[in-house]
């Protein structure tokens, strides 16, 4: 296990550079759009703004503002107050935004996986059927149509037509289907068909025809034996997919008044909330990286050829 | 890699899963509200010193009362909160607001208008249970204005007499002023203060001000002067003040914000009357603050638990209206000195004085209100619980009143509202509100410098069309800057629609015989369909009817201000929603120079009339000398007016005591549900 230690901690320190890096780009990237966080459209007095600017400590030079930040960041955990959403600071925002990003996209992602493995697993088993070709259209359909799209249509009919669920809110386990499965489908489509392309090139293998040469059933074959294999190139996927779907989306967000981490993302971006855009970046960062480390020790694990390398 | 770890592998990561679907289904329930309603984006803030916008009103509104509030002429109750008296509609549907006591109970105002006496009511309480007096207004408009609170409207206190010499930090030789010692409980919260002590300025010593590098920024520079200015010593005498006890001698003492600053002696100093004292301390004392003496200088006093005097500047007609208004509402003083900004608006830590205080609050969720049993009028009010839900997305918020999850939706997409008004429910009344919709013309820039242009734009411009096809919702063509509906005043209007004229206005422009004709135009508008609908139809109409070549720019939000703020536009697309119900919240913005001008147009016969508007006592004479401010802004035209817009309240049939309104204004304390 010296190895998995030892590949742990190379990670950690590139994370720790790729961190700074995107902080640091970040920062420059938002300091050098136009307009400042206390635009509006009724333009302040002179006096007001700049007193506004100071009690940001925006008034001071860029670098100290950086390092200012950066180290409440390294040394506090503290990513400053929002300058939109001036009732609370950064880290209020994220711990209240990122539940209900999270339990969303464990739906979704629940959902994506069961229905993407399953329909891959039998188009793949039964190519070239009706089921193959029926649920290879749905998968291209799911990835090919906006979500905002198959919100509007999901709304259509089981708000307004079937009245199975609340249009919109959050709150009960009702309100958080349909945003999820809306989230999950492009999901689904691309595991079912990364599912189906894996399961072929393992089923035309030797050790497959071994199997089913040594009399086992085709359950047992498929599942135990091609499925792992299969399954390699759904579990890289996975990563950043989870990382993406636990940050949320923005659009399925509006559709249905989720408060989740996906609108505070972009609002931040437009408003020029630089506190909390940066704190955004920075979970979204931290989240694809851990997820990344998660994929790479599963990959070795699921698969006996992958080695976690020392040198 | 291990065997066993490999082989359980599959359960492990199956586990895991299902025990993040156990967390993701865990939901506590919450109670069903008694009301709901959208409110739009997600409220900023609840600190009425720090908030501005719609959202922020309506749920202030709510939890907080001033000295008098809005409220619909002729609605009344009886002590069980029975309507006795209903108001009625003008002929658009809109109803009539005025102000009516609310934590005053009465006033009396002096023979030249500037001196406001207010009778608090008796009995008032906070929500925490503790009295609530006039103390506590005064000192809220003290935070309101202090330079550190950074109050976004603190300019609506600014009609006060020495309230805009407060928040400026500005101190001249002669004042009274108040001095903050550095040792303020703590450091990053103006509030609860350091020590305070008063005195007589006598004398001000500036360093020599060092010049700035010449490829110095504006910014440089200005941080150069704030620098410079922090680094001035103040002598003062503290024996001057009323109520020292006066031994006769002056008590004098040297103050500067910056530590360690020695030789000031040589500094240039300006002293009163030209005087300097003998003896001076040679090392001045460090402060934190040093402001016009608030107690004796700025215009709000208590003289005792149930008075508060106030002093305005000038006759300030709409005064009342704005004690309604929030930035002029009381906060408790415990409380925000308790747990600082911003921590105090937490729903554990607030304290209110309205008729809800908050209950919970989810980000960009909903606010929960809940009736305060303290109250004074606790009785009369219907709701128990309110959600306040932050939908930013009209469409979403339509298909939640559609389904029964809202009472009240503040605002509708643009192009279902032809659906909505045909509804058999008559739930969607748009009424005409204090906004207008403009275009402004960058006056600095060929070919918008040349006022036949200008007028030209105007008359070649068919805004029934847009009214009728673009908007829909019932707005109204306009041809005045100040919308119809303020009592009294009476818009002159810019030339109506008509293609000969336009044309005709246009051969007479510097430019028309130009080679190369009229310089192309740019319309700048924010991301909005309707926006950009607007500006499609206009480039139409220009170029059909002027031969003007126009191109559409697009913005977001903060670009689009930031172009702008800065004149980087030769047209662009702008409203205004006044701050008070008086035709001068629209005028004065178009003074040379004004924050809000953003043109670059200046007429100096303009600026003079809107000078003796706000120094006329006569009220009939003061709007007579706004309206011929007027007609010299709708004979330039460094805006174009386009339409008076109207609200999209879409209120369920079973919510009472909704009343639309030009203002829009509409106190949940005075709803209630019935079926």
């Amino acid at each position: 296990m010296g190895g998995v230690a030892w590949f742990l901690l190379r990670r950690a320190c590139w994370v720790v550079v790729t961190l700074w890096i995107v902080y640091t780009v970040s920062f420059i990237l938002m300091r050098s759009v136009p307009g400042g966080p206390f635009d509006s459209e009724r333009k302040l007095p002179a006096e007001i703004q700049k007193n506004i600017e100071a009690r940001y400590k925006l008034d001071q030079p860029l670098l100290i503002q950086y390092f200012d930040h950066l180290g409440n960041i390294v040394f506090r955990g503290d990513f400053g107050p929002s300058f939109r959403l001036t009732d609370f600071t950064v880290n209020q925002v994220i711990e209240q935004g990122f539940p209900v990003s999270a339990s969303m996209g464990i739906f979704a992602i629940t959902f994506a996986i069961v229905l993407g493995t399953l329909s891959g697993i039998v188009s793949a088993v039964r190519r070239h059927t009706a089921w193959d070709v029926s649920f290879m259209t749905a998968a291209t359909l799911g990835i090919a149509v906006p979500n905002f799209v198959l919100a509007s249509l999901a709304i259509v009919v089981f708000v307004f037509q079937l009245h199975w669920f609340p249009a919109a809110g959050w709150g009960s386990l009702r309100q958080i289907i349909l945003p999820a499965l809306c989230l999950g489908a492009p999901y689904a489509g691309y595991i079912a068909r990364l599912t189906r392309t894996g399961m072929l090139e393992v089923l035309g293998r030797d050790y497959i025809r071994t199997a089913y040469a040594k009399g086992l059933g085709e359950k047992r074959v498929v599942l135990r034996h091609a499925l792992r294999g299969a399954l390699l190139p759904v579990v890289s996927y996975l990563g950043p997919a989870t990382a993406g779907v636990l940050t949320g989306s923005l659009v399925l967000e509006q559709v249905f008044a989720l408060p989740g981490m996906g609108s505070h993302f972009v609002e931040a971006a437009l408003q020029r909330d630089y506190p909390l855009a940066l704190g955004m970046v920075m979970v979204y960062t931290c989240l694809l990286l851990f997820m990344n480390t998660v994929v790479d020790l599963s990959y070795a694990i699921i698969d006996p050829r992958v080695k976690i390398e020392t040198q | 890699m291990h065997h066993t770890v490999r082989n359980s592998f599959p359960y492990i990561a199956l586990a895991g899963l299902f025990a993040a679907l156990a967390w993701a289904v865990s939901f506590g329930t919450l109670p069903p509200a008694d009301f709901s309603f959208s409110n739009g984006d997600e409220v900023k803030t609840v600190d009425p010193a720090l908030a501005y916008g719609q959202p922020e009103h309506r749920v202030l509104t709510a939890m907080f009362e001033g000295l008098y509030r809005d409220w619909p002429i002729g609605f009344e109750m009886d002590e069980q909160g029975n309507v006795i008296g209903k108001p009625k509609p003008d002929e658009n549907g809109n109803y009539p607001i005025g102000e009516i006591p609310g934590m005053a109970e009465s006033y009396e105002l002096s023979a030249d208008g500037r001196v406001y006496t207010f009778h608090m009511r008796p009995g008032v309480k906070w929500s925490d249970g503790s009295p609530l007096t006039a103390d506590d207004f005064v000192w809220s408009w003290r935070r309101t204005l202090h330079p550190e609170t950074a109050a976004t409207y603190g300019y609506q206190l600014w009609y006060l007499v020495g309230a805009k010499q407060y928040t400026e930090g500005r101190v001249e030789l002669g004042d009274l002023v108040e001095i903050e010692m550095p040792n303020r409980p703590r450091a990053d919260q103006p509030f609860p203060r350091g020590d305070i002590c008063r005195a007589k300025l006598l004398g001000i010593a500036r360093p020599p001000e060092v010049a700035p590098p010449a490829n110095a920024s504006d910014e440089e520079k200005e941080d150069l002067t704030s620098t410079w200015r922090s680094s001035w010593v103040y002598v003062v005498d503290h024996a001057a003040v009323p109520e020292a006890s006066n031994s006769g001698a002056a008590k004098l003492a040297a103050y500067c914000k910056q530590p360690g600053t020695r030789d000031w002696q040589q500094y240039s100093t300006e002293w009163l009357d030209g005087a300097r004292p003998a003896s001076l301390p040679t090392t001045p004392e460090t402060c934190q603050q040093i402001l016009l003496d608030f107690e004796s200088s700025v215009g709000v006093k208590a003289p005792d638990d149930a008075t508060l005097v106030v002093t305005l500047q000038n006759r300030t007609p709409f005064f009342l209206a704005l004690t309604a208004f929030y930035p002029l509402y009381p906060v408790n003083r415990a409380c925000v000195e308790k747990y600082g900004v911003p921590d105090w608006t937490h729903p554990d830590n607030i304290v209110t004085n309205g008729a809800y205080t908050m209950e919970f609050r989810r980000v960009r969720d909903r606010m929960r209100l809940i009736k305060s049993p303290t109250y004074w009028d606790a009785s009369r009010v219907k709701l128990q619980i309110v959600d306040a839900m932050a939908i930013k997305s009209a469409t979403t918020a339509l298909n939640m009143y559609l389904t029964g999850q809202l009472d009240w939706v503040t605002d509708v997409p643009a192009s279902v509202i032809p659906d909505l008004i045909a509804r058999p429910e008559r739930d969607f009344v748009p009424t005409p509100v204090l906004i207008i919709a403009f275009y402004r013309l960058n006056t600095t820039r060929p070919p918008l410098d040349d006022v036949h242009v200008r007028r030209a734009l105007n008359l070649a411009m068919d805004k029934q069309l847009i009214c009728d096809k673009v908007t829909q919702g019932g707005q109204i063509p306009a041809r005045s800057v100040v919308p119809p509906g303020l009592p009294g005043y009476k818009s002159p209007l810019c030339g109506a629609f008509d293609v000969e004229a336009a044309r005709a206005e246009l051969a007479k422009s510097k430019y028309a015989n130009q080679p190369g004709g009229i310089p192309k135009l740019e319309i700048t508008y924010n991301t909005n369909d309707t926006h950009r609908a607007i500006a499609e139809i206009i480039q139409q109409m220009w170029k059909n009817n002027l031969g003007i070549d126009v191109e559409l720019k697009n913005l977001e939000w903060n670009s689009y201000l930031d172009a702008q703020h800065t004149m980087q536009y030769s047209v662009c697309r702008a409203g205004w929603v006044p701050d008070y119900p008086d035709a001068n919240t629209f005028i004065d913005m178009w003074l040379t120079g004004g924050e809000n001008n953003e043109t670059g147009w200046s007429n100096a016969r303009y600026d003079a009339l809107v000078k003796q508007a706000a120094e006329e006592p006569d009220s009939d004479k003061r709007l007579r000398r706004m309206e011929e401010a007027e007609a010299i802004l709708m004979d330039e035209l460094p805006i174009v007016p386009i339409y008076y817009n109207t609200g999209k309240n879409l209120v369920s049939p079973s919510v009472k005591g909704f009343y639309h309104n030009t203002l829009e204004k509409y106190p949940i304390q005075l709803m209630r549900i019935e079926e």
